[in-house]
């Protein structure tokens, strides 16, 4: 896909995330093209989604570290109807649960590639959709070097 | 604390058919429902003395009502009834409101309650039903922008539970065959009609694994049962049904956070509930299980300990979980075939439990069925509750 600087961005529509102020480093990292999970400096635990305080000890020192952004498919379902009605001109879209190489798991949408291509465990790696000036989503596309 | 097995029973119990009513209020559905409890129990209606409504979700101002009292009022409890308390877990909330009621009356903080459940999610607004359970359950700020809705459910946990087991869609999809078999036999059930495997899998595809026709449909219903202590239970109408154990487990808020989609809790809750209970798998007489997609009853056969991991899709593929089979499962039709009343999709599982022991099942009746295992779950499938009921003690 080639970038044409004439045509107009779309206006997005569809819903976007519901930032709170101990998530919206995740969103900062999005933008800046990193995938930053939250690790406990008491435990040591990743946190993933971003939590107020460390889920394993409920520690309020956490920092962010940045992962790695590759992993694998753990479930997966390629929509065909009755999704939510703001997701209509995405059909088939696809929805999966990933699980990065550090541990944590997270729903995203696998893109670039076919959606029967898409299987449980295949390598995948995150890519970053600038969707409105204040959001860029992380999701993922196929790895490109497969390990064998 | 000596256990409450044998100390509590549930004596009586009411449901109004499922289905699509726009006339009929939820309010009637949830008096219906409690009228019929207590003439089936033959309890004097003034021996209630609290009320456990469960959640309805159709409409605020309704479900407000019902926990400020407005049954109380209803049935002429007013300076009788000492507590009138909301036990809510969604689709579970049938096992959280018997685990609440029988620690009251065996603690001696209550001698006889009254749980009822009612809602309309079929003839509300249908836009209104689509976005709630479009966003109910689902982390807004980590799930919904990437287009997850509840109704996808089923498909994220058979995809998995297939790439791991080897189990196929054909047998995932015979789960509705079953739920609509035993549907055909009851009166209370939306869908009665027989379906074959064949008209369930070439139903259109919603998403990956999943066909319209594996998905539930959402009615209006209301149902209701009355828990009292054992003793008061020998003067009553009906043969008493003990609740001998419970187990349960939650494994998650957002769906993509559980640990494992293809076993759920259901292995550890079942653990707890039969050691309780003093039962094993081989024990269980009917399988009451809790579905919402087909999916989930293989899930739970193989945590109840009645199938081996991998072996529940052909096991009820092979007809043993229908009427007349080894192992009849959900009596009733489940969600599936009785049809989805929001938290009354547990209620109608566990009512019918209730009924298959108390042998006031007609059609459908399980003959000799003395231990039942019950399951409900709620949310996006968050828990796993077990709960074993009988009509001796073991």
């Amino acid at each position: 896909m080639t970038g044409n600087p004439v045509t107009p961005v779309k206006e997005y529509r569809k819903p976007l995330p519901t930032m709170t102020r101990w998530s919206a480093p995740f969103w900062e990292g999005c933008k800046r093209g990193e995938l930053l999970v939250q690790k406990c400096q008491d435990c040591q635990m990743l946190n993933f989604y971003p939590k107020l305080y460390c889920a394993e000890c409920l520690s309020s020192n956490m920092e962010w570290v940045k992962v790695s952004g590759r992993g694998k498919v753990y479930s997966y379902m390629t929509v065909y109807a009755f999704q939510p009605t703001e997701f209509a001109e995405d059909l088939p879209y696809v929805v999966a649960i990933v699980e990065l190489d550090e541990g944590v798991r997270m729903m995203s949408n696998i893109v670039s590639c076919h959606p029967d291509e898409v299987h449980c465990d295949m390598k995948v790696e995150v890519v970053f959709e600038k969707v409105t000036e204040e959001f860029t989503l992380a999701k993922f596309r196929p790895a490109e070097r497969p390990e064998a | 604390m000596a256990s409450f097995k044998g100390k509590v029973a549930v004596v009586g119990f009411g449901e109004v058919p499922t289905g699509k009513f726009p006339n009929r209020p939820c309010l009637a559905s949830a008096l219906e429902s409690c009228r019929q409890a207590i003439l089936d129990s033959g309890i004097d209606k003034n021996e209630i003395d609290t009320i456990m409504p469960t959640g309805t979700f159709y409409n605020r101002r309704y479900n407000t009502d019902m926990v400020f009292s407005k049954l109380v009022e209803e049935l002429g409890l007013l300076g009788k009834a000492k507590s009138n308390m909301q036990v809510f877990a969604g689709g579970s909330s049938s096992s959280s409101m018997l685990k609440t009621a029988t620690g009251l009356i065996h603690a001696g903080l209550a001698k006889t309650v009254l749980c009822v459940q009612s809602d309309k999610t079929g003839s509300a607004p249908v836009q209104e039903m689509i976005d709630l359970f479009a966003t109910f359950g689902i982390p807004e700020e980590w799930e919904t922008p990437y287009g997850f809705f509840m109704g996808g459910c089923g498909s994220l946990f058979a995809t998995r539970y297939m790439s791991e087991t080897g189990t196929t869609h054909e047998q995932i999809a015979s789960v509705v065959v079953s739920m609509r078999k035993w549907a055909a036999l009851n009166p209370n059930a939306m869908l009665r009609r027989e379906l074959t495997l064949d008209e369930v899998m070439s139903s259109k595809t919603v998403a990956t694994n999943l066909t319209t026709r594996e998905g539930n449909v959402l009615a209006d219903g209301g149902a209701a049962f009355i828990v009292t202590t054992a003793e008061r239970a020998k003067d009553l109408r009906n043969p008493p049904v003990y609740p001998l154990g419970f187990g349960g487990r939650v494994c998650h808020y957002g769906i993509s956070q559980d640990r494992d989609l293809t076993r759920l809790g259901f292995a550890e809750a079942a653990r707890e509930a039969y050691e309780m209970a003093g039962i094993t798998a081989k024990d269980v007489d009917i399988a009451e299980i809790y579905d919402g997609y087909p999916i989930f009853p293989l899930i739970t056969l193989e945590g109840l300990g009645i199938c081996r991991r991998g072996e529940a899709g052909s096991f009820v593929m092979e007809g043993n979980t229908w009427p007349g089979g080894k192992m009849p499962m959900t009596t009733n039709g489940g969600m599936l075939g009785q049809g989805h009343t929001a938290a009354g999709g547990g209620m109608a599982v566990f009512v019918e439990a209730i009924r298959q022991l108390m042998m006031k099942a007609g059609e459908r009746q399980v003959k000799g069925a003395k231990i039942a295992v019950e399951t409900s779950m709620g949310g996006t499938f968050m828990d796993s509750q077990v709960i074993v009921l009988g009509r001796e003690i073991p």
